[in-house]
C-alpha cells in the first residue's frame, strides 16, 4: 500500500502521533522489565549498582529508542528492510574476521556507549526483510518452489554464520521464527511437512544407527548428544545449571521464599544467575505466583501483538507484527523450558528480564515496529 | 477458479449504448478482483494464525503445568558446586607393552587476570614478576592496566606457583583449570609418541590434541572421554627402545653421522618393538618446525617413516629369494658376472672384479650389482614389481603413526627394463627404513607378509604367502654367510645369536640432480637368530664416516654393520632370546674369525 493510500484515509501526524501510541503495551513491558529490575537487584545480594541499575539505564535508552521507531512511519521501515538486513549481515560477517584475528569466540561489536550482538540485530532484520518480501511477492506466488527459495536463502545465510559463531541458540531461533513466517505467510503446508518429516527421518535414522555397523556418528558423538538430550546424566557437567535450577524452583514452592530470601540463587550456587537462569531467582523468592504472573504478562503482550496485526490491513505491518510476537514468544518459551529442563541448555535469555544490553534494545527496537503498524494504519 | 471477466460484453454493451466510458467497468473489476483476492489472503492468513495460536496456547499450557510441578516437589538440600573437586583425567593414557606409561595427564593451572576487577595493578604487576621472572614488563602493564576485560597471564604454572599467585591476594587474578599431557621418559620414542598441544581453550578447560605420531593418529580414540580408563597400549617395549636409543645415539656420534635410525620388528607379528630416530627432541616441550632449513635436518624427521631413501644393496636378497622361489636359480646356480653391463649411455658396475662366473650365493655375500641385474633379466619388469608389491615396499606402510600414511616410495612411473636391472640392487627405488625391515620379515619367518604395527598383537599376524618356505631358508642362509664370509664379516656377528643380514652402501643424490661421491647412506638389515628368526632389525646412517683407520671409511661394514651389532648384543637377552653356539662348521668359522 503505498504513502498516497495511506494518506487519504485518516492517519494521525505530528504531536497526536503520542496519542495513538498503544499504552497497554506499553505498560506490559514496562512492568515485565520492573520485575527484571528487582530480581537483578535481588540476585546482586541487595545492591542497586552491579546489574539493576546499568539495565534500568539501557532500558531507558531502549524505551527511548522503541518511542522513536514507534513515530516515523511503518512504510519507512518497509523501505529500509533491505538495508537493515544488509547491515545486520555485514556485522555478523565482521565480528566473524574480528573473532578470528583477536583468537577466541567474540560475538558483539563495541559501539562505545552499548556492546552490540549482531545476531541480535539479525533476528528482527531477517523478519523485516521477509515480511517486506511477502508484501511485494503476489499472492499467487507465494508457494512456487522458487519464490520459496528465495526467503529460505535469506534465512539461512545469517543463520549460518551465526552457527560459526558457535550460537546454536540463535541459530535455532531464527530457522524457527523464519519458518513461522513463512508459514503465516501462506507458503503450502506441504513444505514445512517435508522439512519436518526430513529433520525427524535423519535424527531418527543417526539415533537408530546407534551400535549397528552403519553407525552414521561416532560414539563420543553420541555421548555428547546424550548430556545435551539429558543433561541429568551428566550432573556436575552440562546437568549442573538444570539440577541447581530444578531445586531452585522447587524450593520456592507457591508462594515463594519472598523478596531477597532466595537462597539458591543469590548463594552463588548458580553461574549465569543474572542472565540466562534469572527465573529460577524469580521461582525461588515469588514462588510458582510469581513465576505464572510473569507468564501472562508475557502472554499478554503476544495478544497485543496480535491484534495489532489483525486490525491493519497492511501486509507488511501485518506481518512484521506476527513476526515480532513470534520472535519473542520463542525467546521466553525456550528460555524457561530450558530452566525448568525441559528443554536441552542452549544460550537464550529471558526477553527484557535477563541482564544483557543488545537483547533488550533490540526487543524494544521491535516493539517500536509494532507501535509503528498500530499508529499508522489507516483508520 | 472461475474467474469473473474484466470485461462483460452483457455490461459494456448497454454502458456503451448509454454513452458512459466501459474503461470504468473494467477498472471497478478490476478493484473488485483484487479485493477479492485479499480477502482471500486474510481467511488463509487467519486459518495459519489459529494453527500457529493453538501451538502457542499449548507452549503456555506447558511452561505453566511444569512450574506447577516443580513448585510443588519437595525441594532438595542444596548442593555446593562440586566441579572443582573433580578430577577431570580425559585424555586416555598410553603404555608400552608391559603397562609402563608412556604418556599420561598431569593437572595444571593457567593463569589470567580480570584487569578491571585488579585491587592493586602495579602492586599485583610486581608481585607476578618476582614469581615469573620470564614475563616482560610492559607487556603486562599494558594489559593489566588496560581496558581488556579478560587477558591470559600464562598457559600453565606449576603448583607452587599457583600458590605463590594466590598469596598476592588480589581478587582479579584467577586460576582456570588444564589437563597438560606429560611424556614421563622425556625424549624416549619421541618420535612415535609425536606429541600434542592445546586446542580450544576455555577459561577452565582446555582441548589436548595430538600433533604427531602416535597422538595424532588416535586422537578420536584417546580424546573420547570413553576411552579415559582404556590405555591405549603400543608394541613398543621401553626398556628396549632405551637400550636402541642408546646405541644409536653412540654409534652416531662414533660414525660422524648426521642422523640415524633403527628399527627393531618382530617378524611373525609385525609389531614394532622399538624404533627411534636421531635426532630426537623431548615431546614435552616440542620444537617448532624451523621453515629455513630442510624438513629432514628437523629433530622432528621420523627418519624410520619419512626418511626415503635408495637403500642400495639391501635389495639384492629380494631379487635372489624370487628367482629361487620362481625355480630359475638355486644358490649354487652359476651367473654371468662379467661387467660392466651396458645399456645405452648407463653402465652397471661392480666395485671388484670378480671373474667370469660367481654363484648366487657368492653374488649376494660379495655384493655383485652385474651378476643381480642378469638375474634380475631373468625375472624381468612385471614381475619384479607384483613380487615387490607383495612385499609392501610400494605402498606407504600402514604403520600407526600419523607420518606414515603419507609416505610413498619413489620408483620410476614407466618400470623399463634398465629400471628392473637397478632396482634388482637398490638403485632407482627409495623406500623407508621401515619399509625395508617389513620386507626382511617375509624373509625371515619363512615367506609370509606382514603389516607394520605399532599396537600390541598376541599371536603371529601372517599375511599372504609372497615365496616359499624353501626360498626363503635359502635366503636366510645366503644371508648368514654375508655375515659370517661376505661384506658384513668383520663386524656383523653376535656369538650365540648367529645374525644374519645384508648391507647397502648408496650414495645420496644430489637436490640438483646425479649423486654426491662423499656422502652416503649405510645400512644394514639383519635378522636374528638365523636358525629361527624372531626379530628383524635395521639400522642405517645418514652420511656417515668412519675415521679410525688410515682412510675414511663409509661403507655400511664398517659404520652400520658395528651399530647394528652393538644393539643385538644389549638387546636379545633383553627380549628373552638364549645365546646359542652354532652347531659344525659356522661355528668354528665365527669362532677363529678374531
Amino acid at each position: 500500500m503505498s504513502y498516497l493510500e495511506y494518506a487519504v484515509k485518516t492517519m494521525p501526524s505530528g504531536p497526536r502521533k503520542i496519542l495513538y501510541l498503544n499504552w497497554p503495551l506499553i505498560l506490559l513491558l514496562i512492568s515485565v522489565a520492573a520485575m527484571g529490575f528487582l530480581m537483578l537487584y535481588s540476585v546482586a545480594g541487595g545492591r542497586l549498582s552491579v546489574w539493576a541499575e546499568p539495565q534500568m539505564k539501557r532500558f531507558a535508552m531502549g524505551f527511548a529508542v522503541m518511542i522513536a521507531v514507534a513515530l516515523t512511519p511503518i512504510w519507512f521501515w518497509r523501505s529500509m528492510s533491505a538495508v537493515a538486513y544488509a547491515i545486520s549481515v555485514l556485522l555478523l560477517i565482521a565480528v566473524e574476521v574480528m573473532g578470528s584475528i583477536g583468537m577466541g569466540a567474540q560475538r558483539w561489536i563495541d559501539l562505545g556507549f552499548i556492546i552490540l550482538q549482531p545476531s541480535e540485530l539479525c533476528k528482527i532484520a531477517t523478519i523485516m526483510l521477509l515480511a517486506a518480501y511477502y508484501d511485494w511477492l503476489p499472492g499467487k506466488n507465494t508457494s512456487k518452489p522458487l519464490w520459496v527459495a528465495v526467503p529460505v536463502l535469506l534465512i539461512l545465510l545469517p543463520v549460518g554464520l551465526v552457527l560459526r559463531q558457535p550460537d546454536l541458540g540463535t541459530a535455532i531461533l531464527m530457522v524457527t521464527a523464519g519458518g513461522g513466517l513463512m508459514f503465516l505467510a501462506g507458503v503450502h503446508w506441504a513444505y514445512f511437512a517435508a522439512v519436518i518429516a526430513m529433520v525427524g527421518g535423519l535424527v531418527t535414522a543417526v539415533l537408530e544407527s546407534r551400535g549397528t555397523s552403519w553407525q552414521l556418528i561416532k560414539d563420543y558423538q553420541f555421548r555428547r548428544i546424550d548430556t545435551f538430550l539429558d543433561p541429568a546424566s551428566d550432573p556436575l557437567g552440562a546437568g549442573y545449571h538444570i539440577t541447581q535450577s530444578k531445586i531452585a524452583l522447587g524450593s520456592g514452592g507457591w508462594t515463594g521464599r519472598g523478596f531477597m530470601q532466595g537462597t539458591q540463587s543469590r548463594l552463588n550456587f548458580l553461574p549465569e544467575k543474572h542472565t540466562d537462569f534469572i527465573f529460577t531467582t524469580l521461582a525461588e523468592e515469588f514462588g510458582f505466583i510469581g513465576g505464572f504472573s510473569l507468564l501472562v504478562l508475557y502472554a499478554l503482550i503476544i495478544v497485543f501483538c496480535v491484534a495489532t496485526a489483525m486490525s491493519t490491513i497492511d501486509r507488511f505491518a501485518s506481518l512484521l507484527s506476527l513476526g515480532v510476537a513470534m520472535t519473542f514468544f520463542l525467546f521466553f518459551s525456550v528460555n524457561m523450558l530450558m530452566v525448568m529442563g525441559l528443554a536441552p541448555v542452549v544460550g537464550v535469555p529471558l526477553p527484557l528480564v535477563s541482564y544483557g544490553g543488545s537483547a533488550m534494545l533490540v526487543l524494544l527496537a521491535a516493539f517500536g515496529l509494532v507501535h509503528s503498524a498500530n499508529i499508522h494504519r489507516p483508520r | 477458479m472461475t474467474r469473473t471477466p474484466l470485461r462483460p460484453l452483457a455490461r459494456i454493451l448497454p454502458a456503451r449504448e448509454r454513452g458512459e466510458n466501459p474503461d470504468d467497468i473494467q477498472r471497478e473489476n478490476l478493484r473488485q478482483r483484487q479485493a477479492d483476492e485479499r480477502d482471500r489472503q486474510r481467511v488463509r492468513a487467519e486459518g495459519r494464525l489459529v494453527v500457529l495460536g493453538v501451538f502457542f496456547f499449548c507452549a503456555f499450557v506447558t511452561v505453566g503445568a511444569r512450574m506447577g510441578v516443580l513448585a510443588m516437589t519437595e525441594a532438595e538440600e542444596p548442593v555446593a558446586s562440586a566441579a572443582s573437586a573433580r578430577i577431570a583425567m580425559q585424555r586416555a593414557d598410553i603404555l608400552d607393552r608391559k603397562g609402563r606409561v608412556l604418556a599420561t595427564n598431569l593437572e595444571t593451572y593457567s593463569l589470567y587476570a580480570h584487569p578491571q576487577q585488579l585491587v592493586n595493578a602495579s602492586e599485583a604487576i610486581e608481585e607476578l614478576l618476582k614469581i615469573f621472572p620470564d614475563l616482560d614488563r610492559e607487556k603486562l602493564t599494558k594489559v593489566l592496566t588496560g581496558k581488556r576485560k579478560f587477558v591470559w597471564i600464562k598457559p600453565r604454572i606449576s603448583p607452587e606457583q599457583r600458590q605463590a599467585v594466590h598469596d598476592i591476594g588480589d581478587p582479579g587474578l584467577l586460576f582456570g583449570r588444564r589437563e597438560m599431557r606429560l611424556y614421563p621418559n622425556g625424549p624416549i620414542a619421541a618420535h612415535l609418541l609425536g606429541g600434542a598441544s592445546f586446542g580450544k581453550q576455555g577459561v577452565n578447560a582446555a582441548e589436548v590434541v595430538g600433533v604427531a605420531g602416535v597422538e595424532k593418529n588416535f586422537d578420536d580414540y584417546l580424546r573420547d572421554p570413553g576411552n579415559a580408563d582404556a590405555p591405549l597400549v603400543l608394541s613398543v617395549d621401553l626398556t628396549i627402545q632405551a637400550v636402541l636409543e642408546r646405541v644409536l645415539d653412540a654409534g652416531q656420534r662414533l660414525m660422524h653421522a648426521k642422523g640415524a635410525a633403527a628399527v627393531l620388528m618382530d617378524v611373525h607379528t609385525g609389531e614394532v618393538v622399538a624404533a627411534a630416530s636421531l635426532p630426537d627432541f623431548d615431546p614435552n616441550d616440542r620444537p617448532q618446525l624451523d621453515p629455513t632449513r630442510p624438513a629432514e635436518d628437523s629433530p622432528l624427521f621420523n627418519r624410520v617413516v619419512q626418511g626415503v631413501y635408495e637403500l642400495g644393496s639391501t635389495f639384492k636378497i629380494f631379487t635372489m629369494s624370487q628367482a629361487i622361489d620362481m625355480g630359475l636359480v638355486t644358490p649354487e646356480t652359476e651367473v654371468d658376472t662379467r661387467g660392466p653391463i651396458r645399456f645405452g649411455r648407463f653402465a652397471i658396475n661392480d666395485s671388484h672384479r670378480y671373474g667370469a662366473t660367481m654363484t648366487v650365493d657368492k653374488i649376494i655375500t660379495k655384493s655383485s650389482n652385474v651378476g643381480t641385474a642378469r638375474v634380475a633379466q631373468m625375472i624381468g619388469g612385471a614381475r619384479q614389481k607384483e613380487f615387490l608389491e607383495g612385499l609392501g615396499l610400494l605402498e606407504p606402510t600402514p604403520f600407526e603413526i600419523a607420518e606414515a600414511s603419507g609416505v610413498r616410495p619413489l620408483y620410476p612411473q614407466n618400470w623399463s627394463e634398465l629400471s628392473t636391472m637397478t632396482i634388482s640392487y637398490g638403485h632407482g627405488i627409495s623406500t623407508s627404513p621401515l619399509h625395508l625391515a617389513t620386507a626382511y620379515a617375509t624373509i625371515a619367518n619363512g615367506g609370509y607378509a606382514v603389516s607394520p604395527t605399532l599396537l600390541r598383537k598376541t599371536g603371529p599376524q601372517h599375511g599372504p604367502r609372497v615365496i616359499s618356505d624353501r626360498a626363503a631358508a635359502d635366503a636366510r642362509m645366503m644371508l648368514r654367510h654375508v655375515v659370517t664370509d661376505g661384506t658384513a664379516r668383520r663386524f656383523g656377528d653376535v656369538p650365540g645369536y648367529a645374525v644374519a643380514g645384508k648391507t647397502g652402501t648408496a650414495d645420496k643424490p644430489k637436490p640438483t640432480g646425479g649423486y654426491y661421491e662423499d656422502k652416503v647412506v649405510a645400512t644394514f638389515a639383519s635378522m636374528f637368530p638365523v636358525n629361527d628368526p624372531k626379530y628383524v632389525l635395521v639400522v642405517s646412517l645418514d652420511e656417515p664416516t668412519e675415521t679410525v683407520g688410515l682412510e675414511q671409511r663409509r661403507e655400511a661394514g664398517w659404520t652400520a654393520v658395528p651399530v647394528a651389532a652393538e644393539v643385538i648384543v644389549r638387546v636379545a637377552p633383553l627380549l628373552g632370546l638364549r645365546p646359542d653356539v652354532e652347531p659344525g662348521q659356522m661355528a668354528g668359522i665365527s669362532l677363529t674369525a678374531n
